[in-house]
């Protein structure tokens, strides 16, 4: 930190920035000296006038300095005012442009159609200011009120696995320790340095308790409208931190029990319910992993999950739970728990083994896939050649119909995986018999996949680079973002690979859905309904402030038969505001916190009522 | 007064008539005159010379002055050392105060930073740019965290032509660095001095810093830290020496309105009452302070019936409060500001909770009434001629009920609002703004009536008088000023702060007015005579809030250190450091008992302190002149309470007459 601050002390303008700016005011030829002069000249003052208007800034009370601070700082030292540069929205994207040896950046200035402008019917009127009281505190207590915070963040969370004595404080926020037993703990750890740990006990409120009951009772009940309201509560809600354990007992005890009885549905539910707890962002799961994790486990790798193996569909759970564990390990993996090693041990163990039933291999096999191109490499491609082999014995000899049904999935779910990281392998060069020989029985069926996604690759490319120049060179057109995405449906590729596309621009932006796409689409028969808002301004820019909600509609009531059945899918891709939160969160927002969110512009949001599992992404 | 501990730097206005007008009319002349010169307009300029009998020497000296100044301002760093040797000179001073025994270490260290300053300006000045650079480099890191604003502002420059016009420099040249340390200390340092002949460490020691010596055992490491930070060091001895009248004025007699109140509030002109039931809060409150001013030592408008009828009204609210101190806190209400994006910039209660008004970006006021009575305009003049005045009502009758509405815009600054302030009476309120104005609003007719041109630079605070008639404003020229609300011109002008002012803040016997700035330091001023009589240091950044205690013996301020600081006004020392916030404290307020301090801020936090405790704690038997026997109450269990909003800034708040806490700020959402 302190070279950080060292460098931000001593910065000064380069004399190439001085010369190019003075050559865009018409002063040729500046001297090398002379530029470094100025540049000199030039960063002191304009550090003075950044001193000016962080002073305007503070006395505004804002985070954030404005451009119109150090407008107001200019006219503070009696200097004209630079016109023009706005920040509505906070911050002003510098674009960055290298050619001709030279690298800018630049404050784009685009050319506005004052037609369209004319033309476009006015902008609604933003809300005027209010005023809304509520009770911050009474009596000294802070009531659980939507206008106020949830009690305890997840920090707080974070930290009261380490520090005991905290969790007083969080769980009971309506009494204050007195102050004379505040001193006699702290007179008790001088005297005694045993530690002792405070006894807590976990008290529901009545409220909390009929909350609890009736969150379980919908998430496994027979009415689905409820269940997904429910989800919705446990995805969404602030405070649920104090029910967190007996959330996580009540979906450990169901698996538990429901795996014995081969309750697909239940399981399913389960999971679903699980899903919501991971999603919430003021939960922190850490403590309540050695629960949640050998239940969401067993959901991949059971030998049997329910009871007609080769009617139903059991594999959708499997895939789904892997997503869970992938996600775990992404958000609660660390040198201290060593999720993700422990976890890959245990899938790769499964993979490994031949005795194993070929349903537990699926699931292993899924469970590794989720967890990234990496531990595909290292843990899956070694065992091709012996999967392939299993598969082999089971389709060519007479094996049951389920275990044929297994190893066709087998087959799909290596589809699926396998072709992102082939390519770094391997190039368009190689033949089948070299495939053969690296990966036995699957080799001619994944040389034919590699070559497939070369040939799309080949054909995306030459669109994508289009868009790619801009970035990289001072050419200032854009193209609309909806181009790429359009030419995907008519394009008769494996559903999969239209987020596979390996092109710079739309690395991030595909690379994410395909962890967290809830049912991998396999039928032909499918729609894509990409709705874009007319955003002229931005091109693709990945990681930033767009969001998109991924939905899957899947049309059938059932959960999860059609997810792999191919039956018509609809995927809804619904471009938001950047300025808008993730648009379910905001609507939900708006919902909590009265009218605190109020301007977030709403998003139509297709129903997701009747759909089987729904999951959402934002970018 | 004045003269016994005037300070060169504190003006007031008061110079004699006849000598100012002419050295103007000079000055206004030989203005003309250059302005002439310059646009080359020589037949108008000698004839203005011939009349006016100006001699072309008047006119250099003028110029010359000035320069003359200038030069020698700046000479103050001249020296023909070798650079090379600074930073040898520095490493050898380090080296000799890390091997001072412990008690000295901690004070000797405190001259390492002002020496890094003037080391580096010397060097600067004497065109060593590369030596320059070095020196900080290898020696920026050792100054304290609380200095690093100071230095990265100080490493900007690195010429000797950025030198001039720089304020920062510009303190640091023309004033010295205060230290203050033990008799112990300081002849261990000069002894150090003398032994080594260190010539160019001893002039800068000589010149620019000022070492305060006193008798007594050294202070420790938490002593000095609370009173450091300032721009210029601390503070020497005589500066708080002063007598401050700190309590409070004598209450009017508010028996007879409070009596006639009790009996069902019957008849205004019922001239007799009965002296039967004396509440002994107010038998108190009527007894003469020893600590309070005189009641006519500042000329305070009279009370009018309307004030003693609210004086009554607030008595009568005021036995109704609530008893709180640590285990039994406040309710807090808050009010939030909802679409307002970045736009608010202050905010500000009435007295008696009734009417809040915030400031906005845009330049634009809102006042917003809390209780359901709506605000309303006055009836048109031809109106108010059929009521009739003699009604009781007649305050309720000058008002048209068609224009109620919840909430009023004030438009009129041409740039943000940094501050507003209702009028104790709820007649006015006073707002101040980037444009340089502070204008006056009548909240009866709703529009402005006057505007007060003075501060030239943005004003940034803004402070009604708890008597009504006086404020004061605080601004980037440096500068506090009271005014009148019935003068355009101010009526007295604080100067000596070597920074902006930040925020002014009037004693509740209107006698004193507290500054808060930018060079770190809080000062009080006498309304009498325009002396500073207290300089206090202990903030570490620039201060942006100021309240007093309810009884006027404390000050609290908080600031961009994320610290809040209770100061004794009796002895001008640090009574209690509070640390918590983790962002810039914006407001304060003390509870109507005093007993409880509430601090809100940027950090979406309100916080509550316990003052009872910090007040029981202080030892008041104690020799303050003595800066070690000065402890500073900092420990963390007077933090009482924290309540977080939902990322909303508390920009405001302000505890009812009956305790009851209010806090406002605006809502951002999260980006």
């Amino acid at each position: 930190m302190a070279s950080e601050k060292e460098s931000r002390v001593g910065s000064v303008l380069s004399a190439e920035s001085i010369k190019v700016i003075a050559e865009s005011i018409g002063v040729s030829g500046l001297q090398d000296e002379a530029a470094a002069f100025l540049a000199e000249d030039i960063s002191y003052r304009l550090k003075l006038i950044v001193q000016e208007a962080e002073k305007l800034r503070q006395h505004s009370k804002r985070t954030k300095l404005m451009c119109s601070d150090f407008d107001t700082a200019l006219q503070m030292k009696n200097v004209e005012p630079i016109y023009g540069h706005t920040n509505r929205d906070g911050y002003i994207p510098f674009r960055h442009a290298s050619g001709g040896g030279r690298e800018i950046f630049f404050t784009e200035e685009k050319e506005v159609d004052l037609q369209a402008i004319v033309g476009e019917p006015l902008p609604k009127i933003p809300s005027d200011v209010t005023l809304k009281a509520h009770w911050l505190c009474i009596d000294g207590v802070q009531p659980a009120l939507p206008e106020n915070p949830p009690p305890a963040t997840k920090d707080h969370q974070k930290q009261e696995i380490l520090d005991t004595s905290l969790k007083t404080s969080i769980n009971r926020p309506h009494k204050r320790p007195h102050p004379d037993s505040m001193k006699y703990k702290h007179h008790y750890k001088h005297k005694d340095t045993v530690k002792l740990k405070n006894l807590t006990t976990h008290e529901l409120s009545v409220e909390q308790q009929y909350y609890y009951k009736e969150i379980t009772e919908s998430c496994v009940g027979p009415d689905e409208q409820k269940r997904s309201e429910a989800l919705q509560s446990l995805q969404q809600d602030p405070g649920l931190h104090q029910m967190l354990p007996r959330f996580v007992a009540f979906a450990a005890e169901g698996v538990n029990i429901n795996v014995v009885q081969n309750n697909l549905a239940l399981l399913i539910y389960l999971m679903r319910m699980v899903k919501s707890l991971l999603d919430n962002p003021t939960l922190y799961l850490d403590k309540y992993l050695h629960n949640l994790l050998p239940a969401v486990m067993t959901c991949v790798v059971s030998k049997q999950l329910c009871l007609r193996p080769d009617m139903d569909n059991h594999w959708a759970l499997r895939d789904f739970a892997a997503r869970l564990v992938a996600q775990i390990c992404r958000n609660y993996s660390n040198n201290t728990n060593n999720i993700q090693a422990r976890v890959t041990k245990k899938f790769s163990k499964a993979i490994q083994s031949e005795k194993v039933s070929l349903a537990t291999q699926y699931g292993a096999l899924a469970g590794l896939g989720e967890l990234g191109p990496e531990v595909i490499k290292s843990c899956l491609l070694p065992y091709i050649c012996m999967l392939g082999e299993r598969i082999k014995s089971v389709n060519e000899g007479s094996a049951l119909n389920v275990d044929k049904i297994a190893a066709e999935h087998l087959k799909k779910q290596l589809l699926k995986y396998l072709p992102g990281v082939l390519k770094s392998f391997h190039n368009s060069t190689e033949t089948v018999d070299e495939f053969n020989v690296a990966y036995g029985y699957l080799g001619p069926m994944m040389y034919s996949m590699f070559i497939q996604k070369e040939k799309n690759l080949a054909a995306t490319t030459s669109a994508v680079h289009s868009l790619a120049a801009p970035r990289s060179s001072i050419q200032l057109t854009q193209r609309p973002a909806q181009i790429v995405i359009q030419q995907q449906p008519s394009t008769p590729v494996p559903p999969s690979s239209p987020f596979l596309t390996p092109t710079p621009t739309l690395a991030s932006l595909t690379s994410r859905p395909l962890s967290s796409l809830p049912s991998t689409p396999t039928g032909i028969g499918q729609k894509f309904v990409i709705m874009s808002q007319a955003r002229p301004a931005t091109p693709i820019v990945p990681q930033s402030s767009i969001n998109t909600v991924v939905k899957v509609v899947n049309p059938q009531q059932s959960a999860m038969a059609a997810a792999n059945s191919g039956a018509a899918q609809k995927i809804v891709v619904i471009q938001g505001d950047p300025k808008s939160d993730d648009v379910s969160v905001s609507l939900r927002a708006a919902v909590l916190g009265g009218a605190q969110s109020a301007p977030l512009v709403q998003q139509p949001v297709t129903s997701s009522a009747n759909s089987g599992i729904t999951g959402k992404e934002t970018l | 007064m004045a003269s016994k501990y005037g300070y060169e730097s504190t003006a007031v206005v008061k110079t004699e008539p006849d000598d100012m007008s002419l050295k103007s009319d000079k000055q206004t002349l030989l203005a003309v005159l250059q302005f002439l010169k310059k646009h080359n307009l020589k037949g108008t300029e000698s004839l203005l010379k011939q009349e006016a009998r100006i001699s072309d020497d008047d006119l250099r000296t003028n110029e010359d002055k000035k320069t003359e100044v200038t030069q020698a301002l700046a000479a103050v760093y001249k020296s023909d050392d070798d650079p090379s040797l600074y930073e040898d000179l520095y490493g050898d001073l380090k080296k000799f105060i890390d091997s001072c025994l412990d008690v000295h270490k901690v004070e000797l260290s405190t001259i390492l930073y002002p020496v890094f300053v003037h080391m580096y300006l010397e060097l600067v000045y004497n065109g060593h740019e590369w030596n320059a650079a070095e020196f900080y480099s290898k020696f920026w890191q050792d100054q304290e965290e609380h200095h690093h604003d100071d230095l990265a502002r100080l490493s900007s420059v690195r010429k000797k032509e950025h030198m001039p016009g720089n304020q920062l420099l510009e303190n640091f040249k023309t004033s010295k660095f205060v230290l203050r340390m033990s008799r112990d200390s300081y002849t261990h340092l000069k002894r150090h001095l003398q032994e080594k002949r260190l010539s160019p460490l001893l002039t800068i020691i000589q010149d620019h810093l000022f070492i305060d010596v006193f008798d007594g055992v050294p202070r420790t490491q938490q002593q000095i830290q609370a009173t450091s930070g300032g721009l210029l060091g601390e503070v020497d001895k005589d500066a708080n020496k002063a007598k401050v009248f700190y309590g409070l004025l004598k209450e009017p007699d508010l028996n007879i309105l409070l009596d006639e109140d009790d009996d069902a509030g019957e008849g205004d002109e019922k001239p007799k009452k009965k002296k039967s039931k004396k509440d002994p809060l107010l038998m108190k409150k009527s007894k003469n302070d020893p600590n309070a001013p005189p009641v006519n030592r500042i000329p305070l408008p009279e009370l009018k019936d309307q004030d003693l009828r609210e004086r009554a009204m607030a008595f009568r609210e005021a036995k109704r409060r609530v008893k709180l101190d640590h285990n039994h806190l406040p309710s807090v209400c808050f009010y939030t500001f909802l679409n307002a994006y970045q736009g608010v910039t202050c905010v500000d209660i009435s007295e008696d909770s009734s009417l809040l008004a915030a400031g906005f970006t845009d330049g634009n006021i809102r006042v917003w009434s809390l209780t359901p009575n709506k605000l309303k305009d006055m009836k048109d003049p031809d109106d108010l001629d059929l009521i009739d005045k003699e009604a009781d009502d007649v305050m309720e009758r000058i008002f048209d009920d068609k224009t109620a509405c919840d909430n009023k815009l004030l438009v009129g600054h041409g740039g943000t609002v940094y501050a507003t302030s209702i009028s104790p009476d709820r007649a006015y309120l006073l707002s101040c703004s980037d444009d340089g104005t502070i204008r006056l609003w009548s909240l009866y007719i709703w529009t402005n009536l006057v505007c007060y041109k003075g501060h030239n630079f943005p004003v940034w605070d803004v402070d009604f008088s708890p008597h009504g008639y006086y404020f004061v404003s605080a601004g980037h020229d440096r500068t506090a000023r009271v005014w009148a609300t019935d003068h355009h011109q101010p009526v007295r002008i604080f100067a000596g702060h070597l920074a902006d002012v930040d925020c002014c803040k009037f004693h509740p016997n209107s006698n004193y007015v507290a500054t808060g700035s930018s060079d770190k330091s809080v000062r009080l001023w006498d309304m009498l005579n325009g002396s500073c009589v207290r300089i206090m240091t202990g903030h570490k950044n620039t201060i942006h809030c100021l309240e007093f205690s309810p009884d006027g013996r404390y000050l609290a301020s908080g600031g961009a250190d994320n610290l809040a600081v209770i100061w004794d006004l009796s002895s001008g020392a640090v009574v209690a450091q509070l640390k918590g916030h983790t962002n810039i404290v914006y407001s304060l307020c003390f509870s109507r008992d005093g007993t409880i301090l509430a601090t809100g801020g940027l950090d979406d936090s309100i916080r509550l302190w316990d003052v009872q405790k910090i007040m029981a704690e202080q030892d008041t038997e104690v020799d303050t002149t003595i800066p070690s026997n000065i402890t500073v109450n900092d420990s963390p269990s007077l933090l009482l309470g924290t309540y977080y909003t939902k990322s909303t800034t508390v920009l405001g708040l302000h505890f009812t007459r009956c305790n009851l806490l209010i806090g406002c700020g605006p809502y951002l959402a999260p980006s």
